[in-house]
């Protein structure tokens, strides 16, 4: 390799790794981008500068963001401080139920005491630690999420307006042996992934509105609060569902006057809707057309979880699947390539 | 043409390129017949590249995954004979080529390269497919004009004497 290229890559590579903060934002950016390409795409059928068509999409978003804030906000506000409120008397409400619990296993059961753990708190300690932390984590928390809150619309303002110029000039400096190899292959990849990706939100908008209707209509306390959490949940497969039930649940349970009836409502609220999910939403948003095996699916959620907290178990799957389509894709594509050889030199052996 | 579906007041934000490129469009014998207003959902879906003379656009046997339509330039299509590389077409201004890519993915059965510096937009079989999925009514026009094409490359085609080939062994006796 010639030093001019290679000084270029290295100057490259050091400015990856000092931008390295920006990939997060910027892949929040992309799947923004393509929940709001459909929307540019209708402004390109009807001729209209990208710019225009961008910023009146963007228009309409804030109008829509204000109208949203405007109707829910105030009762998503109102719920989260009474859950910040009451969170330790909650905490301390399991604490007091599980140590109940620990101490009646103990006595019914000596054999398992060695088994059980030490010290009691547990959720109070996990809730100080790992929830609200120390004044200054949550100051740095709160300011790492303002700052994905105006990085993210503002890169995919510039994705949405430009992506077209930009796939223009790599398309004049690509080699035409390429044009019909790894431009199809990028998309068909863009295809799915816009569509997967799209799916996913429409299915948690979906679950997350009936979630909430149904804790509101079965008079659970926080219906806003657990709807969200319930639609942000549903992203995560397996696990996604099963929390946000059990979220519901346990206020259930904390709740004076709720008693046994209120679960039984969650429960079925939660299975009803798991199967209407599976059997109507998912086949409408998403289709058939992804398929992660279910192994890959809990391996992906450990991975994301593992990396990247709460946030890298939300995006675990897309992310997952845009590498299983793309591995799946480059060996088809592979797989072609080889045939054709095979015809063309019928004696050699193509592996 | 895009810009006369806008309202008077919107014109300051038409897109010029992608007007032309959907005028240009409706001259190209694969898209003859759409509306207007499919034609300019089916612009914005084309890429747009450059060609030098001599380079190949595609090789007979290399898997067909996007259909060409010439803006400028010329364009030839060869097949490889055993008496050597045989002239099929030249192709100019709004004619397309590698549409069967559209229909199915089997290998070219010709090569394309070009002949003088050439524009070509290029449309992939995956953008054509999304695209047809929310428009019946395009899929009906260009399969439409597809099969006009293909009537024509057939007649144009001499009656091949096919050689039927080895008779099918028959089984003997156990």
């Amino acid at each position: 390799m010639k030093p001019g290229r290679l000084l270029a890559w290295g100057g490259l590579a050091a400015l990856a790794w000092l931008a390295r903060g920006l990939v997060l934002p910027v892949f929040l950016a992309a799947m923004l981008a393509y929940l709001l390409s459909p929307a540019v795409a209708w402004a390109d059928a009807l001729a209209i500068r990208r710019s225009v068509a961008v910023g009146a999409l963007y228009a309409v978003l804030i109008a829509v963001l204000v109208v949203a804030g405007f109707l829910l906000g105030p009762g998503l506000l109102a719920e989260t401080s009474a859950v910040m409120d009451r969170l330790p008397g909650l905490a301390q409400q399991i604490d007091v139920g599980l140590d109940a619990a620990v101490r009646e296993l103990a006595e019914s059961a000596p054999a398992l005491r060695r088994l059980l753990p030490e010290g009691g708190d547990w959720v109070q300690r996990f809730v100080l630690n790992r929830g609200l932390g120390e004044p200054s984590d949550l100051f740095e928390h709160m300011g790492h999420l303002f700052l994905l809150a105006i990085l993210v619309p503002f890169f995919s303002f510039f994705l949405l307006r430009d992506i077209h110029r930009l796939s223009a000039v790599i398309m004049e400096r690509l080699p035409p042996q390429h044009v019909e190899t790894s431009v199809a292959v990028w998309r068909e990849l863009n295809g799915i992934v816009g569509r997967y990706i799209r799916g996913v939100a429409l299915d948690s908008l979906a679950v997350g509105g009936l979630a909430a209707l149904g804790l509101w209509a079965a008079r659970v306390p926080y219906p806003l609060l657990l709807g969200a959490f319930a639609g942000l949940a549903n992203v995560v497969p397996f696990v996604g569902p099963l929390l946000s039930a059990a979220a519901a649940g346990l206020v259930v349970v904390l709740t004076p006057g709720q008693g046994l009836a209120g679960v039984g409502r969650v429960v079925l609220l939660f299975l009803t809707l798991k199967i209407l999910d599976d059997t109507i939403i998912q086949p409408f948003a998403i289709g058939r057309s992804v398929h992660l095996h279910p192994a890959l699916l809990l391996g992906s959620v450990v991975v994301g979880n593992h990396a990247l907290g709460v946030l890298g178990m939300i995006i675990a799957v897309p992310v997952a699947t845009v590498l299983q389509e793309t591995a799946r894709l480059l060996l088809e594509h592979r797989r072609v390539l080889a045939r054709r050889d095979l015809r063309r030199h019928p004696g050699r052996l193509v592996v | 043409m895009s810009e006369q579906h806008l309202p008077r007041w919107l014109v300051w934000a038409a897109d010029p390129e992608q007007a032309r490129r959907a005028r240009f469009l409706a001259r190209s014998p694969l898209f003859v017949g759409l509306p207007r207003r499919l034609l300019a959902r089916l612009a914005p879906r084309f890429f747009e590249k450059t060609y030098r003379p001599g380079e190949i656009v595609f090789q007979e046997g290399d898997p067909g995954r996007a259909l060409f339509v010439v803006v400028e330039g010329a364009v030839e299509i060869t097949q490889a004979t055993t008496q050597g590389e045989y002239v099929l077409r030249t192709l100019g201004p709004a004619d397309a080529f590698g549409e069967l890519a559209l229909i199915d993915d089997s290998p070219r059965s010709a090569t394309a390269r070009v002949a003088t510096p050439a524009r070509l937009l290029i449309l992939y079989k995956s953008d054509f497919d999304a695209l047809m999925d929310g428009n019946a009514r395009i899929a009906v026009v260009v399969m439409r004009n597809l099969s006009r094409l293909l009537a024509v490359y057939a007649r144009r085609v001499p009656v091949l004497a096919i050689d039927p080939g080895p008779p099918p062994e028959t089984p003997g006796p156990p």
